[in-house]
């Protein structure tokens, strides 16, 4: 296995209007070898672009990839010892799954005693042993992804690389192939660099993950960091379901005012918005730091804010409740017995130990 | 059943109609033609004599000559005819998309014309003189003019000719949107496979093109058999029939020699092994087409 470099890599495209589009800016990273790292974000931000590059099947404009200790800027696909496992699983259909697995192998020219046990291997590490004389068209959504696995394992490559594999698959499945991937991994000991739009898929499985909007690499982090420590509102924003709730507020003395309430804030939090002093704020807390004043879970009744119910949705394991404040919506993840109801008057409290606050220019997150 | 009925009644109507069109002008003409071959025809008084047509038919060596020259034209041209139009096709396939629209278009612009024009105009190209279009680009070579229609050697070869230079459009269009459909994830899978240009074309694109490949083959050798405008036109199925297709010594049956009962059992002989033959070609290739 091998690590991954990404050095200034940057990728432009040019459309139909001649018109430039840089699709990946100034990325800076490096997956270390047999780190599971994830690439998430919205789409269009150059996740799956980046993926490419790695893979050779696009090219960058700018800057060095490294994979183990080469440069692969002019390397072949082929030549990168790497495995991809596409979105649409890409299976040859008009072959057997014993010849999609071996296909790699056999343009390697390998011997056909060492094809045959390999792709025995694979296809039993996988459960695709009894598939092996049937084609694409004849297995279901999840068989045919642990196909597009087994063709990227018979290779044996340094770097497994995943674009969006659980897409196609529904929610169930998702959670149970989410679960083989990651067992995968720890039996493969590869490095793996997976790409999805959902952020719970990157949550679960990557043991860092790269946040991406607009081409640019808003965050590379673990995701308790993520969750914990956004560095941005638009991680902050990204990571969590249901998202953070952001409420505008001005910073006083001491004190943060928003429509309908204004809190004292504790010492440690008004030493690091000294600078921030007559100035507007963006404050963030996310919808489990938010309590009912009937079931507080211990948080103290030292900051709350009143407002009208607007709409709870029932979960079974909890109440979402979602109320206004000023403009925004804001949403509360209350425990399921909660009172709340639509168009009661009510009363929330704020952890405050987990509340966050960004810049409202650089929508940066300040020092607390 | 009458509610039944009067619920879908709009629908029985608006297929009453092909339906009507279908029994009026195709199975009628059938079953009449098929109940001909087994008369000699008149208009007022036909004459029923069993399988005499047939008879005479088999005992003809024009129509044994007729059978081979079609036999020999299938073979020569529709394996020939979909090697050039999907070489033809996969070369436009890697154009710029305006490019492949061009080439599209000025490749169907043959399908566009009459046949009879076409025709004309090849018949003009073969001009046996050394005036003629074919025979100049010849002498430029230093060989002598050849009489392209008028020699038993050459005759068939050159109706051959005809289609080797024009009929891809259609093909083309069918084969572009087929390579159109493929994904292209399948070439990327390939490329981090190891795949060679050879073997990506021999393993992932000549596969997958196989159903178009089979359509082509099987409408190709039903026109093939079928061949006519060509012959009526340019060599009148002479000189001494070496063009005598099994179509057009159907229309000199019938149309030349009033035989219509004759003609009409040459016609249900060519229907059965084209249909023979169809049944052949699906056999043989459709098995592993993936569809």
């Amino acid at each position: 296995m091998a690590r991954v470099v990404f050095k200034n890599v940057e990728k432009e495209f040019v459309d139909g209007n001649k018109e430039t589009f840089i699709a990946v800016k100034e990325s800076n990273f490096t997956i270390e070898d047999k780190e599971f790292v994830v690439f998430v974000g919205p789409s269009g931000c150059g996740k799956t672009t980046s993926l490419r590059m790695i893979a050779g099947l696009e090219k960058q404009t700018r800057g060095d990839i490294m994979i183990g200790d080469r440069v692969v800027n002019k390397l072949h696909p082929k030549d990168r010892d790497i495995a991809m496992v596409f979105q649409d699983y890409a299976l040859y259909p008009h072959m057997t799954i014993r010849e999609n697995l071996s296909f790699g192998l056999k343009n390697l020219k390998q011997p056909k005693d060492v094809i045959a046990k390999k792709v025995k291997d694979a296809s039993e590490v996988l459960g695709l042993d009894h598939l092996l004389d049937r084609k694409p068209k004849e297995l279901s959504g999840g068989q045919r992804q642990r196909v597009a696995v087994g063709r990227a394992i018979v290779r044996d490559p340094q770097v497994f690389l995943f674009d969006e594999p659980l897409s196609n698959l529904d929610a169930k499945l998702r959670v149970q192939m989410r679960v083989e991937l990651a067992e995968l991994h720890k039996r493969l000991e590869a490095t793996i660099v997976y790409v999805t739009h959902d952020q719970i898929e990157a949550m679960t499985l990557g043991q860092r993950i790269v946040v991406m909007n607009k081409g640019q690499i808003q965050q590379v982090a673990s995701p308790t960091d993520l969750y914990q420590k956004p560095e941005n509102m638009f991680v902050a924003g990204f990571i969590g379901s249901p998202p953070m709730n952001f409420i505008d507020v001005t910073y006083e003395n001491g004190k943060v005012m928003m429509e309908g309430a204004q809190f004292v804030l504790p010492e440690h939090s008004v030493q690091a918005l000294r600078a921030y002093e007559g100035k507007k704020l963006v404050l963030g807390i996310r919808p489990e730091h938010l309590f009912g004043e009937d079931i507080t879970m211990g948080v103290p009744d030292t900051y709350s804010l009143t407002s009208t119910v607007q709409v709870v949705e029932q979960l079974g394991s909890e109440n979402l409740v979602y109320f206004r404040v000023g403009e925004r919506m804001i949403t509360a993840k209350l425990h399921p017995d909660s009172d709340a109801r639509v168009g009661q008057l009510k009363k929330f409290l704020l952890d405050m130990s987990k509340v966050h606050f960004f810049d409202v220019k650089t929508e940066k997150r300040t020092s607390i | 059943m009458v509610q039944k009925l009067r619920d879908h009644m709009w629908a029985y109507i608006f297929i009453l109609v092909p339906v009507l069109l279908f029994l009026v002008f195709t199975l009628y003409p059938i079953i009449s033609a098929f109940m001909m071959s087994f008369q000699r025809y008149h208009v007022l008084n036909p004459e029923w004599i069993g399988f005499d047509n047939y008879k005479t038919m088999f005992a003809d060596s024009v129509f044994y000559k007729s059978l081979w020259n079609t036999f020999l034209f299938t073979v020569c041209t529709v394996p020939v005819n979909i090697a050039i139009t999907f070489m033809l096709a996969y070369f436009i396939f890697q154009l710029r998309t305006k490019w492949q629209t061009f080439f599209k278009a000025v490749m169907y612009l043959p399908a566009v014309a009459s046949g009879v024009t076409i025709s004309l105009v090849w018949f003009a190209m073969f001009d046996p003189t050394k005036d003629g279009m074919i025979n100049s680009f010849l002498g430029f070579f230093g060989m002598e003019p050849v009489m392209w229609l008028s020699q038993t050697s050459t005759a068939l070869f050159s109706l051959m000719l005809m289609t080797y230079l024009g009929s891809h459009g259609a093909g083309i269009i069918l084969y572009l949107a087929a390579m159109g459909g493929i994904p292209k994830s399948l070439y990327e899978a390939a490329d981090i496979d190891h795949a060679s240009g050879w073997a990506k074309f021999s393993k992932i694109t000549w596969p997958l093109l196989k159903p178009t490949t089979l359509y082509l083959l099987v409408t190709g050798v039903i026109i093939s058999f079928q061949v006519f405008i060509s012959v009526y036109m340019m060599t009148q199925g002479g000189p001494d029939f070496a063009t005598t297709t099994i179509a057009y010594l159907i229309y000199q049956t019938a149309f030349m020699f009033y035989e219509f009962g004759l003609a009409s059992a040459q016609s249900f002989v060519l229907t059965a092994i084209i249909v023979v033959v169809s049944i052949i070609q699906f056999k043989m290739f459709s098995t592993d087409v993936e569809y």
